[in-house]
């Protein structure tokens, strides 16, 4: 994602738009909920299908933080990998979208890894 | 920021391994997405919000995640818990009358006052149906609780199965509200009154 186009994402430095899973309906957050961090970690990528694609992760770091996971419309949190769960959509399941920190009980969402809904 | 839901409520799916918990209920949508990653961890629990008289509910919903394959739920998951769907598959007749051995198993870890359903899933075909609505409905009044057909197919079903829970679990908790905090100059009734005072589950977090 270019940064022009995250740019223009954010207001105040919330979300300014409504936040949907990118492959169905699903509402995940509402406007001026999450915060524009920057942050530097490596996701597991979204369609890796096979064993064999072993340990493929996508370095991102434009994310929307969300204080209280139940600040969040629509959501599915993984079992616990280290210390953290990874979140999904909680419809289709595709993931993983972002991740929760269980130390801080803050929650991280991808901005490249969900869709923008201007209503 | 403001307060942005009025109820949250924890959920429970309980019944046999193979009924559809996972594959029709926890999850909303007929059509999942596929990712060796994530199915390899496993899903532990889903948020999701619903509006019932104006009011935002969170639910929060948790699957047994392969647990009742010992027959056995530990009480740790019971937990907090508010509302439990009890399902079976209406193509398989063990995993109905194993609801009675889930409901023991409810009586004997969940908090008594626990809002229960009984669900008969489709996972399959209608034709092998081998378990009759009527029976379903027999069980549900012998338990007093409420009855409802669901498929994968009809995904309202689905969604109105968790309306009518998340509806009776509202109505008991404004009901014990109302009871804990009288009109002022109220007459006072307490003597049906529990004497643990009632968590207070806006305060909590019981999961992480």
């Amino acid at each position: 994602m270019r940064s022009v186009d995250i740019e223009s994402l954010i207001e105040d430095g919330k979300n300014n738009s409504k936040i949907t899973c990118t492959r169905c309906p699903s509402k995940i957050l509402l406007p001026q909920v999450g915060t524009y961090v920057v942050k530097e970690f490596n996701l597991p990528l979204m369609n890796r299908k096979a064993e064999s694609d072993g340990d493929s992760f996508e370095e991102i770091k434009d994310y929307w933080q969300i204080n209280d996971m139940y600040h969040f419309e629509n959501i599915g949190f993984s079992k616990t990998v280290d210390d953290r769960k990874y979140l999904i959509c909680s419809d289709c399941e595709i993931g993983p979208i972002g991740w929760h920190d269980l130390k801080t009980k803050l929650n991280y969402l991808a901005l490249s890894r969900v869709k923008h809904v201007n209503s | 920021m403001a307060k942005s839901y009025d109820y949250l409520f924890k959920l429970l799916l309980i019944g046999d391994s193979g009924v559809g918990k996972t594959c029709v209920l926890f999850r909303f949508s007929e059509d999942a997405f596929n990712n060796t990653f994530i199915s390899t961890i496993g899903i532990d629990f889903k948020i999701r919000t619903i509006e019932l008289d104006g009011k935002k509910i969170k639910l929060q919903i948790w699957d047994t995640a392969g647990q009742e394959r010992f027959r056995t739920i530990t009480t740790a998951y019971y937990r907090g818990a508010m509302g439990i769907m009890l399902v079976y598959d209406i193509t398989n007749e063990k995993s109905f009358d194993n609801i009675k051995n889930w409901i023991r198993n409810i009586e004997e870890n969940a908090t008594t006052d626990v809002e229960k359903m009984l669900l008969g899933n489709k996972c399959d075909a209608a034709e092998k149906r081998v378990v009759s609505r009527e029976k379903g409905e027999q069980l549900a009044i012998e338990y007093g609780i409420k009855f409802m057909e669901t498929s994968a197919k009809d995904s309202i079903n689905v969604e109105t199965a968790f309306f009518s829970i998340a509806r009776d679990i509202k109505a008991k908790t404004e009901k014990k509200l109302e009871a804990s905090n009288p009109p002022k100059g109220g007459h006072q009734i307490k003597a049906n009154e529990p004497s643990r005072k009632p968590t207070n589950w806006l305060m909590r977090c019981s999961i992480l």
